[in-house]
């Protein structure tokens, strides 16, 4: 036994062994463990936010979801501007890497389908460090679902679309000014877009999710936050799309007749409430395209450009041109059209009256200016009663009315009809902005009241009285002649009906309470009285050529010369109109400001002559779709142009029986017995008096002419005129003397070809020499 | 322990011959560590094989081969364990001489991953050869010592001819070259000399000179100075080493004390790179949380207790030493492996047993539980 034990005990560990072994044990089995454990407890207990939200971090991707955009709509819910869902396509091409997906395919795929350069799409595809290349922006549903099928079809995880918005403007052009643009980041840019962005824009949402290092979805676990994105509010408008559109459409027209190099603005203003129907500048652009400019200004700068910086720098200046809205941005000297204010300041002051009388001499003096002020009309008017001196905007009459006024309460006036803001010192110019809900009003511009005020010198007075020496704004004028006409309120001009959120609620409105009573409704009646009589009188009113048959239009005449032109020595002119209809009771007035017309646009440059009749043709337009009914005179009913009966197929008394009826002569062609065809064509409108050529039996023989020259013709000999070309007349303004009126434009120009049978619409002016000056 | 008790008892009444049962404790621990390691592989692997395209987007992937190695294992491990430990110290000398030889294959027929070549393609799986090297180092180193017995004080038998064996193996790992595998290897060997009963002053010696290998080594490869500076200061390169260390200190401190929950970690989503093989436990820490991690290390520690405490109660030393040098292996692994996990260690391609993907590795590692099981069984019933 003892051996086998000592056998045993020598093939035994040894007991340094088994010490040995202890300390392993303790140091590997418990020691080195207890320190794993402290360090697990570090990193998961202590510093567990620490980590936790870092990962976090990483692991959280966020997408924002946009909110739709406002819609804006015109004053009767036509929709100016909207947003539409698009998509843009991108491409992730570290993901194309990954699953080895063809980047050539994927560009000939997306450039044929997208209209994109192949080998742009090749190297945004190629560059594999990237998650996010853009192919193309703001694609429309139909294109994305083509992207969709071709990703679906090739299996291409590395082509993404993305839901985005696009904002559209059906109508293009229209009111451009007014309603503005948005940036590729939907972010208001100009106009009515970027005055009310935080109001259009809504609150992006956003959808947060964990995600791979890959960016794609977790297989079984995910963690989702979503906040749903807040809709932009809706604006709707003071505009009414369809007066716009007929402002726009005679003042475009205007700029193509008297050729007018600097522009045009039209402002109409509902009297009443200060509300703006329509607000014009042109040239204009496509709000769908705003950064492209007019051809013929691309051509311009094609032919000038020495370089293509030089290039990029006027296409630049011609879009801020584009951009720039004249009717707030642009101060003027209003010239004649300002003599309503002094007018009815004057009534209200009682420093004239229906009993005053002025003489014109064709010039009067004036203290503390060296060379006496002249009438536009070199005679002079002789002597005249207050509603004449209006009536033939009489400079001289109105110098002395400035005068019987006074300075002191002349400056107080311009104050509370918002031309100046006093602000406490004296000496310095004054300006004030009629603060209209809209980006870009520039302030007036006026002498101090130092030098205005100035008892030894009434210079300024005297020129002031009839609107020159300091400038304003369209829309000045236009809010300060509203209160003129509308009772005597100065009224806040605005562009904002109402705004309202996505489920209609109306969040506010517009405030029509007045600003301040300028002038008593008295004089307010009188000032409209007198008004008519410039535009109703055919024998005295400077303003005839705006007179529309069937409606009682109020108005006044402006003619100023830059002044600063002047200074260069050139003579530069801007011609205005401002009328206001109906003239026993306003609704609304309505300014045309024509900048720098051609001289060789064969028109007397004058506002009676070029802006009247073009303000006369959009009253024409508008005070009916306000539904504003006519009331013609006899006269202005048988001056009328004629619709043309259809005619085919009746025997040839009947046609001729209808024609008569119509107020149209006629003469027969060929030898049957009932009407074959007819010139012109049934429903034309055309000059009362025109012979009708009626084929009975044959046909009118096709065949183009050469239009004659009509400008400076009457209206009866134009018509006569064109009858021998077998062509037709007609006009837009209203024919109140057939004999008298003269062509100061046309629609189609002298030599065109046209077809005979065609209609050629005329402007008619009332151009006697008593009607041709600077007023 | 009674049961192996009754067991023993039983088995000696009917034949005395014949071996006692293994040590059912030790089993246990080894089988509910394979089983959970499983189950992790699952969980941190399904994303990686879901969204690669090397697995055919098949999900299971990594998950089902792992379930294979584990039977074959676990088969393997009872096997080995029915081998009498004179069986081991049989094929010593010649399971050495195999590894060397696969060793030295390795940079002719190897297959590269990586910079490094370590691997040798088997067709249905790669292995390494250091793995068989490991286990080769404790059955010679074992079997000599009880050889030299009262001589392992001397120079000459205690540690030149270890010295020679570890240099030859070394030198072959450090050509692949393989630092961690080699790490491993010196310390193991060290470990079977300091059991061995070598004098505790050629341990200084050896030391000093290890530390003189490894700032040779530092100043030769800068990728190992790399990894040095990436664990003194993970965020300092976010996007190499350091990455890596980074995104598992973000699975394991977002784990908490609770953890997310099996199956829903979400570093595994390809931001943990490694995550099923030497980060899987950067994912137990993230699903499981503290109270799990320390569950499972404190299994570990059992299991290796159990080993030492095995060891202790051999009736001979090559039983002895093999069962406390194996259990050392497994506890190097270990502590290693989460050291590095948790930036305790510079970063090292170290696996965790039982738990990291690979093959060849589990069921090595499970065979080197089978031969502990064998020498359990020679502990002879208490008198």
């Amino acid at each position: 036994m003892s051996e086998k034990n000592s056998e045993r005990a020598r093939r035994a560990p040894s007991r340094t062994m088994l010490r040995r072994t202890l300390f392993l044990l303790s140091v590997c089995g418990i020691a080195a463990f207890a320190v794993l454990i402290l360090r697990l407890g570090k990193l998961q207990i202590v510093d567990h936010e620490r980590y936790e939200q870092a990962a976090v971090e990483q692991q959280l991707r966020g997408a924002p979801i946009s909110a739709a955009r406002g819609t804006i709509y015109d004053r009767d819910g036509r929709i100016l501007a909207m947003s539409a869902s698009v998509d843009t396509i991108y491409l992730s091409p570290a993901e194309i890497a990954q699953a080895g997906e063809d980047p050539e395919a994927i560009a000939d795929g997306l450039a044929e389908i997208l209209g994109v350069d192949r080998e742009r799409i090749l190297q945004r595809a190629q560059n594999t460090s990237s998650w996010y290349e853009v192919v193309a922006r703001k694609v429309e549903p139909e294109v994305a679902e083509q992207v969709r099928l071709f990703k679906e079809e090739g299996g291409y995880t590395g082509i993404k679309i993305e839901a985005d918005t696009k904002r559209y403007y059906p109508y293009g052009s229209l009111a451009a000014h007014v309603i503005g643009f948005v940036g590729t980041d939907n972010t208001g840019l100009g106009g009515i877009e970027a005055r009310y962005d935080e109001a259009l824009a809504g609150e992006a949402g956003y959808a947060l999710r964990t995600t791979t290092a890959a960016g794609t979805e977790l297989l079984y676990t995910n963690f989702e936050d979503y906040v749903d994105a807040a809709d932009g509010e809706n604006v709707t408008l003071t505009i009414d799309a369809q007066i716009q559109y007929f402002v726009e459409k005679h003042l475009a027209q205007a700029i193509e007749d008297y050729d007018i190099q600097d522009g045009a603005a039209a402002i109409c203003m509902e009297v009443d409430t200060g509300a703006i129907l329509s607000m014009v500048s042109l040239g204009s652009f496509d709000l769908n395209d705003y950064q492209s400019i007019s051809p013929e200004a691309m051509a311009e700068i094609d032919a000038t450009a020495a370089s293509e910086e030089e290039r990029a720098e006027l296409i630049s200046a011609e879009q801020q041109r584009q951009w720039r809205n004249k009717a707030i941005s642009d101060t003027y000297e209003p010239g004649s059209t300002f003599k309503i204010i002094t007018l009815a300041m004057a009534l209200e002051e009682g420093a004239a009256s229906g009993s005053s009388s002025y003489y014109c001499g064709g010039a009067v003096n004036v203290i503390g200016r060296g060379t006496p002020v002249r009438c536009w009309k070199s005679g002079g008017h002789g002597s005249q009663t207050l509603t004449q001196a209006v009536q033939h905007s009489c400079n001289v009459a109105f110098v002395n009315i400035g005068l019987s006024v006074g300075e002191e309460r002349f400056y107080d006036y311009a104050e509370a009809f918002g031309f100046i803001e006093r602000t406490g010192d004296s000496s310095a110019q004054l300006t004030a902005r009629t603060g209209i809900d809209l980006g870009g009003e520039s302030g007036s511009i006026w002498w101090s009241e130092d030098v205005f005020c100035n008892p030894e010198n009434f210079s300024q007075l005297a020129a002031a009285s009839f609107g020159q020496t300091f400038n304003i704004t369209p829309l000045q004028l236009v809010t300060a002649v509203s209160a003129c006409v509308n009772g005597g309120y100065l009224m806040q001009p605005h562009l904002v009906e109402s705004i309202t959120d996505a489920a209609g609620n109306v969040i506010s409105e517009a405030d029509n309470t007045p600003l301040r009573q300028v002038i008593s409704g008295e004089t307010s009646r009188q000032v409209c009285e007198i008004l008519e009589q410039v535009v109703g009188d055919p024998n005295d009113g400077t303003g005839r050529n705006a007179a529309v048959a069937g409606y009682r239009i109020g108005g006044k005449t402006g003619t100023s010369t830059k002044t600063t032109e002047e200074i260069a020595g050139n003579k530069e002119y801007i011609v205005s109109f401002i009328g206001v209809a109906p003239a026993d009771d306003p609704e609304i007035a309505l300014l045309v400001l024509l900048d720098n017309p051609s001289s060789e646009s064969g028109v007397y440059i004058s506002g009676g002559q070029m802006a009247a009749p073009v303000v006369g043709k959009m009253l024409a337009d508008i005070l009916p779709s306000m539904g504003i009914e006519p009331d013609y005179t006899a006269e202005e009913l048988e001056a009328m142009d004629r619709a043309v009966p259809d005619l085919t197929g009746m025997s040839l008394a009947d046609a001729r029986y209808a024609l008569s009826q119509a107020g149209l002569s006629s003469r027969v062609v060929g030898s049957g017995e009932t009407v074959s065809s007819q010139l012109p064509a049934a429903n034309s409108v055309i000059a009362s008096g025109s012979e009708v050529i009626i084929y009975a039996g044959s046909e009118p023989a096709a065949g183009a002419v050469s239009l004659p020259d009509l400008r400076g013709m009457s209206y009866s000999e134009a018509r006569d005129a064109l009858a021998l070309y077998g062509l037709f007349l007609n006009t837009d303004s209203s024919v109140t003397d057939a004999a008298g009126q003269a062509v100061s434009a046309q629609d189609i120009s002298p030599g065109t070809e046209i077809e005979r049978g065609g209609v050629v619409t005329v402007t008619l002016v009332d151009a006697d020499d008593s009607m041709l000056g600077e007023y | 322990m009674e049961y192996a008790g009754t067991r023993l008892a039983r088995d000696e009444e009917r034949a005395p011959a014949r071996r006692a049962a293994f040590d059912a404790p030790f089993a246990a621990l080894t089988l509910l560590l394979l089983t959970i390691g499983v189950v992790m592989v699952l969980s941190a692997s399904y994303a990686r094989a879901y969204f690669s395209a090397s697995t055919g987007h098949n999900a299971a992937y990594y998950f089902i081969r792992q379930l294979g190695f584990a039977a074959a294992g676990t088969a393997a491990m009872f096997i080995l364990s029915r081998f009498p430990m004179s069986f081991y110290a049989r094929m010593s000398f010649p399971v050495l001489a195999a590894s060397v030889v696969l060793l030295a294959l390795v940079p002719v027929i190897g297959v590269s991953q990586g910079d490094a070549k370590r691997w040798i393609d088997l067709g249905f799986t790669t292995f390494q050869p250091s793995e068989i090297a490991k286990i080769a180092v404790i059955l010679y180193f074992a079997a000599l010592i009880c050889r030299f017995r009262a001589r392992m004080r001397t120079f000459r038998y205690g540690i030149l001819p270890f010295a020679a064996v570890l240099l030859l193996i070394v030198g072959l790992l450090v050509l692949e070259p393989h630092f961690s595998a080699a790490i491993i290897i010196i310390a193991i060997g060290a470990v079977m000399l300091f059991l061995g009963g070598a004098r505790l002053y050629w341990f200084i010696g050896g030391g000093a000179l290890l530390l003189g290998a490894l700032a040779v080594v530092m100043a030769f490869f800068p990728y190992a100075s790399n990894r040095i500076a990436s664990w003194l200061d993970p965020f300092s390169n976010t996007q190499g080493v350091g990455y890596q260390i980074i995104q598992s200190l973000y699975a394991i401190g977002s784990g908490g004390l609770f953890g997310l929950g099996l199956g829903h970690g979400r570093q595994k989503y390809l931001y943990l790179p490694e995550e099923h093989n030497d980060f899987i436990f950067a994912v137990v820490c993230e699903e499981l949380g503290f109270v799990g991690a320390v569950a499972i290390l404190l299994l570990f520690a059992l299991l290796i207790i159990r080993g030492y405490y095995l060891a202790m109660h051999m009736r001979d030393r090559f039983s002895f030493l093999v069962t406390a040098g194996i259990t050392t292996l497994l506890a190097i692994q270990v502590i290693l492996n989460v050291a590095v996990v948790t930036n305790l260690a510079p970063c090292t391609g170290i696996s965790l047993p039982f738990f990291s993907y690979g093959g060849t590795a589990l069921m090595i590692q499970l065979g080197e539980m089978g031969i502990i099981l064998s020498a359990s069984r020679e502990i002879p019933a208490k008198t």
